[in-house]
């Protein structure tokens, strides 16, 4: 598309993880043809961490479906580790934005977390250790025998970060996973999820139409938009790798990029 | 717990509305059971001096209730038919939740069967009894061939409803987590359609029950049902009201059991509030 | 959940197919010979339902069959209504007749028949009794839900502006239960014809299920099941037919609830 933005120099070095080339989703045929995606490009590094950010309808959930092999898209590449997705991958975990429904309520937490482990054909101490590691690591230890339905929505999103954790993808796929508990719980996943991303190294692209957290998570921010929706900008953010909800959120350099993309989105 | 129907009705209508719990367990008791006493109450004092031979007294039917059950007359009838009904509904477990994941998971077979699954369905359980004890013979296994494919249908078509309930997340989650097909059906779907197949079976309980009373009716020389009839036949009236009261009896007796279990099996569905 | 775009055609061809299959396997369970030799193989029932559908004597009973059906249905769904409407707005009520109607609903009323047999003979009048208290329990069970469900605001509402007793249970209640009773008495639409088969199966009243006792003790096992395929067939009709009336009926509430 013509607004593509000059994006990183960064791209052209770093091994690429996944890289994503011309990819448009439509659904129906013909005249009823209802294009969702169109040409849309995206590069992901290793360990990097990046938003995509968008208006509400855009098409961010059927990126995300694409982008999980959950859908096939009409047109264009996505590849992974240097070789193309056809469906579901090892390489890729999801967690989605409805925590009540993706957890299962008659498993406990730790069967919950070990149960794409024993899909994978792990044995029953590994993965339950493994369970009990990823839960302690989300700040759940020792609450393995509890049902999610015995807990709080941001406890049952953390269970749902421990499993993606635990299935040690190479990419971790957030489908606004924040978006339905409190501001204040937000902020302490938001958290928590920065911390194990810098512990862990795992890459984390997340989808987003906050644009407060897609620029406080991320090392670069995607910002898709128009109908049918492509990359209107890319912002590559330095805020260094210890953030804070107050500090950088009250950076200049926050600001401006907030504005940037706020006018971007509004263009269309 | 609404239906006592072929097919569980729409899911708004099985869940019980949330009960305040009531304070003082006693006069909860009281309020619950007050009018079964009046009931009893009135059936024993309207019916004793009753001059109609086919009205006895509920005494006299207690009498000879309490008397056939202790030489054991009855009990040896009770066991023949519970055996039926039970090997009956196993059966009728295994094909209906077996079919119905079959059905549920795959589309384009089940758009292809509907009919047929709805037309079987339809099909008065009572009249197959003639035929098949007719065909079969009037031994125990037609008989428990005749529930089994009573009871099978209420199982399936819950069964497919509930296959087809599962949320959508979750059927996300295995694709994406790939899942293997066994373990999915196994950990994923069975589980979330449970309580739907649960209010299945609890359907096609008293269709089994029925259809066992009817079949011993129909030809036997065991069982309650014969009982019932026998005693019709030989005009031993209280101990055909008797035999009536206790098949009634044991099929609440039956149906309470259920849902204990059900309770039990299901913790986590109530627990979660989960529709 | 999507549908995949099969052209009707292609499923109705498929259909047949499916029926096709299902007779072929029966005819070749019977060319087996592993099962008893009264079984009619498809051709003798093809020509037992075209035997039967022009037989005045089938058309008599499943007129006998429908309208004790009909009868005992329609008395059981006023009865039901009625009844469920003042217990499930009246809390007391509700929690002290409880262990009653779930004895009601669970006893098989069938097993009763040769209790009512006694006291009323066999006649449709006994028929329509049973096939009455068949039908009362689920059209008193969910008409105790809708009622009972009952939104706190409407009561409110109701009580503020002193609504006579009449009106309410008229204007306020009935409707506001109408989709649980439109469950209850198209499910007992089903037990109607259920039942009243299985009645004439036991008492030798006149109708669908005594043709099939007697033809089948006339060894015409072609003709009894021509009739039982008939009996399947009606009630088939019927459940659909209500259940396209319902949905008609209550568009206006699945657009509220979901």
């Amino acid at each position: 598309m013509t607004t593509q933005t000059p994006t990183t120099e960064a791209t052209q070095t770093a091994p690429l993880l996944m890289k994503v080339r011309g990819m448009s989703m439509s659904y129906g045929e013909g005249a009823q043809e209802n294009k969702i995606i169109e040409n849309l490009d995206l590069d992901v590094e290793f360990g990097q961490f990046i938003s995509i950010v968008g208006p509400s309808g855009v098409g961010k959930t059927t990126l995300l479906r694409c982008l999980s092999g959950l859908l096939r898209p009409k047109a264009g590449t996505i590849e992974v580790s240097g070789t193309q997705i056809s469906g579901p991958h090892p390489d890729l975990a999801v967690v989605f934005q409805d925590y009540s429904r993706s957890l299962m309520p008659w498993m406990t937490t730790r069967e919950n977390v070990a149960f794409p482990l024993q899909g994978k054909g792990m044995g029953k101490t590994e993965r339950n250790n493994l369970a009990d590691e990823n839960l302690a690591a989300v700040g759940l230890a020792g609450q393995g025998d509890k049902f999610p339905w015995e807990m709080s929505g941001g406890m049952q999103q953390r269970v749902a970060i421990a499993r993606a954790l635990a299935y040690n993808a190479k990419v971790l796929l957030m489908d606004e996973p924040f978006a339905s508990v409190d501001a204040q719980t937000r902020f302490d996943l938001e958290d928590l999820v920065l911390d194990l991303q810098h512990k862990l190294g795992v890459t984390i692209l997340l989808v987003t139409h906050d644009i407060d957290e897609a620029l406080y998570l991320a090392d670069k921010v995607v910002v898709i938009a128009e109908k049918p929706a492509t990359v209107v900008d890319e912002i590559i953010t330095d805020f260094g790798d210890t953030r804070d909800q107050l500090a950088t959120k009250a950076d200049p350099r926050f600001a401006e990029a907030r504005a940037r993309i706020l006018v971007r989105l509004r263009k269309d | 717990m609404t239906n006592s129907t072929l097919k569980a009705p729409a899911p708004a209508a099985v869940q019980p509305p949330a009960r305040k719990p009531s304070n003082g367990s006693g006069k909860k008791l009281l309020t619950s059971t007050w009018l079964i006493v009046v009931v009893v109450a009135i059936w024993w004092f309207a019916s004793a001096n009753s001059t109609n031979f086919f009205i006895p007294s509920l005494q006299e039917i207690l009498e000879s209730l309490v008397r056939d059950l202790g030489n054991g007359v009855i009990l040896g009838g009770a066991l023949y038919s519970l055996t039926n009904l039970f090997v009956g509904l196993a059966i009728a477990a295994v094909l209906g939740i077996g079919g119905g994941l079959l059905f549920g998971e795959l589309h384009w077979l089940r758009r292809i069967f509907d009919p047929i699954i709805h037309f079987f369905r339809s099909v008065p359980q009572a009249a197959l009894v003639p035929m098949i004890i007719g065909v079969f013979g009037m031994g125990q296994g037609p008989k428990m061939g005749t529930i089994a494919f009573a009871c099978m249908w209420p199982i399936l078509l819950n069964t497919i409803d509930g296959v087809l309930g599962v949320e959508p997340t979750i059927r996300k989650f295995s694709k994406v987590y790939r899942i293997p097909r066994m373990l999915h059906f196994r950990r994923v779907v069975l589980p979330a359609a449970l309580p739907q197949i649960m209010a299945g079976v609890r359907v096609a309980l008293p269709i089994g029950i029925t259809v066992m009373v009817v079949s011993e009716m129909f030809a036997s020389i065991e069982g309650l049902g014969f009982f019932i009839l026998n005693s019709s036949a030989t005009f031993k009236v209280p101990e055909t009201w008797a035999g009536a009261l206790l098949v009634g009896v044991i099929g609440y007796l039956i149906s309470i059991l259920f849902v204990f279990v059900e309770k039990r099996v299901l913790r986590w569905y109530h627990a979660s509030g989960a529709q | 959940m999507k549908e995949s775009t099969i052209s009707p055609g292609l499923l109705t061809v498929q259909r047949v197919v499916a029926i096709g299959v299902l007779f072929g396997i029966w005819q070749l369970i019977i060319a087996s010979g592993t099962m008893p030799s009264m079984l009619p193989g498809v051709t003798q029932i093809f020509a037992g339902i075209g035997e039967t559908i022009v037989s005045p004597l089938f058309w008599e009973a499943l007129g006998k069959t429908l309208l004790a059906a009909l009868t005992g249905w329609v008395l059981a769904s006023v009865i039901g209504v009625i009844l469920g409407l003042t217990i499930g707005s009246v809390r007391f009520l509700d929690r002290s007749s409880n262990i009653l109607i779930d004895f009601g609903r669970s006893f098989p009323v069938l097993a009763l028949m040769p209790v009512v047999i006694m006291l009323l003979g066999s006649n449709s009048i006994m028929e329509i009794v049973v096939v009455g208290l068949s039908c009362l329990w689920p059209v008193l069970v969910q008409t105790i839900y809708g009622a009972r469900r009952q939104e706190s605001a409407v009561a409110d509402t109701v009580a503020v502006f002193r609504i006579p007793v009449m009106l309410r249970f008229r204007r306020v209640l009935l409707p506001s239960a109408m989709p649980f009773i439109a469950t209850g008495v198209r499910i007992s639409a089903s037990i109607a014809i259920l039942v009243a088969v299985g009645v004439e199966v036991i008492s030798q009243a006149p109708g669908i299920g005594r043709q099939i006792t007697l033809m089948q003790q006339a060894q015409r096992w072609d003709m009894a099941f021509a009739y039982l395929f008939f009996a399947g067939l009606v009630g088939w009709g019927i459940a659909a037919l209500l259940q396209l009336g319902e949905n008609r009926l209550l568009k206006w509430k699945r657009q509220n609830d979901d």
